[in-house]
């Protein structure tokens, strides 16, 4: 009322919460992991960015990919970094993949009541030097799979990746067995087709394709070096290695 | 509670060389509930014509039979068998007729089309659920697995497959989309349709 | 009988007479034979609609007269007997094209045009309150089932195809003067002029671009065909068409 009075009760909200679009994915080899997104960022159907990074070199052998709302996202994996700098101060070494994916688990859900609006994807090469991936739910469900698929064309992927990942629905020949892990090039060429198939179906994939590569030590680079949209993001020598190759998407 | 996902079901079709695929899961629920896993949801409409109808069930049997007496009617005055193109229109404008209370159906056509020449050649269309008409020269996807559908096909399919490779296209793409939606599964049924002859195989998937 | 307080039979003004006749068609039909001659000759590659347009005073402006008629891009009629009654059936019949155009995606094929044409014709011999329709007419269309095809409608609201035939005045001259000169596998060009000396055999006075309608319907070609629809417009070139002035000038010329 106008001389400050309340006759009716009144109600105000605040959404803390936004969807900014994109998709993630990631898939583990024998010795490698691919992580990948796009780069839109979108609210609604504006375009806020056409490049902003939702995959993050956390270590020499973990990435990060997050996706949901950016803001958190972006707050969060820069709370993991900074818990991964301790780690490094205390123990001289980088955490091992497994323990950073309980880690994201913990934080997620201290969370819980107020979560972070995203989903993680973790991959990376563990301490036995296999490839791996961990996927999250906002609150700090997780698992290690081989391959998952997550964000705004999650439900367009995932069928895809099955299919071709797993076998799923296909018959191996008679006295054949499906491959439990795809060398990089297959794993690479059905990391493009998904997210060009995502851009061609969904208005919220789209402009740039950043694809993580973690390499087990020791394990030949296999023409990734000096390759076209390739660079090295390898801190220290000797040990997992990290390559992120850069790709253009249309942007319409 | 959406209408459209009530009773669960998904269709597809694509186009090949020289040939037109058309599937469907099988499944029939009651939102989580499943009740038959052979519950028909693509028929025949002349010798090249399948029409897929999606959708709440009880408009599925209400469609066709409104199509089954139209195209019939159709076939006694024009003296000639309707074409796929002519087809979907009439699916379009019966659709239309209901415009502010409409069939919960999103149908799919496919059939082989008569040329000026006398040869055939693959036709694919689907609509909304007020017949808004979409001709695809590629693949279109209609049902609860639509978005599992987009993406699977963006992926697997590709120009000019025979009707072998199109068969194994168009059911690995079914099953693979529907596996990933709660709403469809339960076994598939596909035609595969050159200009000659429809070949229809059965499919089981995973059945849960 | 029908009276004006209305009796026992004024349900309908179309009543059977004893012997089985309707009379009021036969009086309708003799209202078609007082009309101009209209005729039609199907050739081998395409249709020729043709009529004589006089009027009954030169002061009339007979540039707004028309008795050809586009129904839609692949039908075209012409008329014999009370213009008026030409008007309101050429209005339904371009309803019913566009309707069937609006449910099917193309337009009718020239049977299921005369069909409809001939029910509501029908349709005006059996309701109460209404005259049966003073016109014959002949339909000239093109489909891609049955190719060309010519019809005539009756009063009565019975059709038939024919390979040519004549309405209105004279035209029991007229059809024996085609039965003469008609033959399978006559040409469009040849049929147009055919078309003309028939209707010069009848005329009174002098026959020129002003009292002289034709139609033609052009057979398309298989290359016109391959191409399809016009670019943006979703229809198939117009198979029927009206001759200019100038055209209808230049075939009298010859």
């Amino acid at each position: 009322m106008p001389d400050g009075s309340f006759s009716h009760p009144q109600q105000r909200s605040f959404n803390p919460y936004t969807e900014n679009g994109g998709t993630i994915l990631a898939i583990a080899g024998a010795d490698f992991t691919v992580i990948a997104g796009d780069t839109r960022q979108s609210e609604g159907y504006s375009i806020q960015t056409r490049y902003a990074p939702k995959v993050f070199r956390l270590t020499d052998r973990a990435v990060l990919a997050v996706n949901g709302f950016a803001a958190d996202g972006n707050m969060f994996v820069k709370k993991v970094k900074q818990r991964l700098e301790w780690y490094r101060h205390a123990h001289a070494k980088d955490m091992p993949l497994r323990a950073i994916a309980r880690l994201i688990q913990t934080m997620l859900y201290a969370q819980r009541f107020f979560p972070y609006y995203v989903y993680n994807i973790l991959g990376g090469i563990e301490e036995d030097g296999t490839g791996a991936v961990y996927s999250f739910d906002p609150v700090g469900s997780y698992e290690r799979e081989a391959c998952r698929a997550a964000g705004a064309a999650q439900s367009l992927v995932q069928p895809f990746l099955d299919n071709q990942i797993y076998f799923k629905n296909q018959q191996a020949a008679p006295g054949q067995s499906h491959p439990l892990h795809l060398p990089l090039s297959d794993v690479l060429s059905i990391v493009i087709d998904s997210f060009t198939s995502a851009t061609e179906r969904h208005i919220e994939v789209g402009d740039g394709l950043e694809m993580y590569v973690v390499l087990a030590k020791g394990r030949s680079a296999q023409g990734l070096e000096g390759g076209r949209g390739v660079q090295e993001l390898t801190t220290r020598t000797d040990g997992d290695r990290v390559f992120v190759i850069r790709r253009e998407l249309k942007k319409d | 509670m959406s209408i459209m996902e009530y009773n669960g079901g998904s269709v597809i079709a694509m186009v090949g060389k020289d040939c037109v695929a058309i599937a469907s899961d099988l499944r029939l629920g009651v939102q989580s509930l499943s009740i038959s896993s052979n519950f028909q949801k693509i028929f025949p409409v002349t010798d090249r014509i399948y029409v897929g109808l999606p959708g709440l069930a009880s408009d599925v049997t209400t469609l066709h039979e409104q199509f089954r007496y139209r195209v019939n009617m159709y076939t006694i005055k024009e003296e000639r068998e309707i074409e796929p193109q002519t087809f979907a229109q009439m699916v379009s404008s019966t659709l239309y007729e209901r415009r502010f209370g409409p069939y919960f159906i999103e149908p799919v056509i496919a059939g082989m089309q008569r040329t000026p020449s006398g040869s055939y050649e693959p036709f694919i269309a689907a609509t909304d659920l007020i017949g808004c008409l979409n001709f695809a020269k590629d693949f279109v996807v209609a049902g609860t697995a639509s978005s599992e559908l987009f993406g699977a096909a963006e992926g697997l399919w590709e120009p000019d497959l025979e009707a072998e490779d199109l068969f194994e296209t168009i059911s690995q793409t079914l099953l693979n989309a529907v596996d990933r939606d709660t709403f469809s599964g339960w076994g598939a049924v596909v035609h595969v349709m050159t200009k000659d002859k429809v070949i229809t195989r059965t499919l089981k998937g995973r059945m849960d | 009988m029908a009276s004006a307080d209305g009796g026992a039979y004024s349900y309908s003004l179309t009543v059977f007479s004893p012997s089985g006749k309707l009379v009021q068609i036969e009086h309708a039909l003799a209202a078609v034979s007082q009309g101009t001659t209209s005729l039609g000759i199907k050739a081998s590659n395409g249709i020729v609609i043709a009529t004589e347009k006089k009027s009954s005073s030169i002061l009339i402006d007979d540039s707004v007269i028309e008795k050809v008629a586009v129904v839609c891009p692949n039908i075209g009629i012409v008329y014999s007997g009370m213009g008026p009654d030409f008007r309101i059936l050429v209005t339904r019949a371009r309803k019913s094209a566009q309707s069937y155009w609006k449910i099917h995606g193309e337009y009718p094929p020239t049977k299921v045009l005369t069909q409809e044409i001939a029910t509501i014709m029908q349709q005006a011999t059996q309701s109460g309150g209404v005259r049966p329709y003073g016109v014959s007419l002949l339909v000239a269309g093109w489909d891609v089932t049955r190719g060309p095809s010519l019809y005539q409608v009756d009063p009565s609201g019975s059709f038939w195809a024919w390979k040519a035939s004549a309405i209105g005045r004279n035209m029991i001259n007229a059809k024996t003067f085609l039965e003469k000169r008609y033959n399978d596998d006559i040409s469009l060009e040849d049929a147009i002029h055919t078309a003309l000396l028939t209707l010069k055999e009848g005329f009174e006075g002098q026959m020129t671009e002003k009292t002289i309608e034709i139609g033609v319907i052009t057979v398309p070609t298989q290359t016109e065909l391959e191409a399809g629809k016009v670019e943006g417009t979703g229809r198939y070139k117009p198979t029927f068409r009206k001759l200019t002035e100038e055209e209808v000038r230049d075939y009298l010329a010859l």
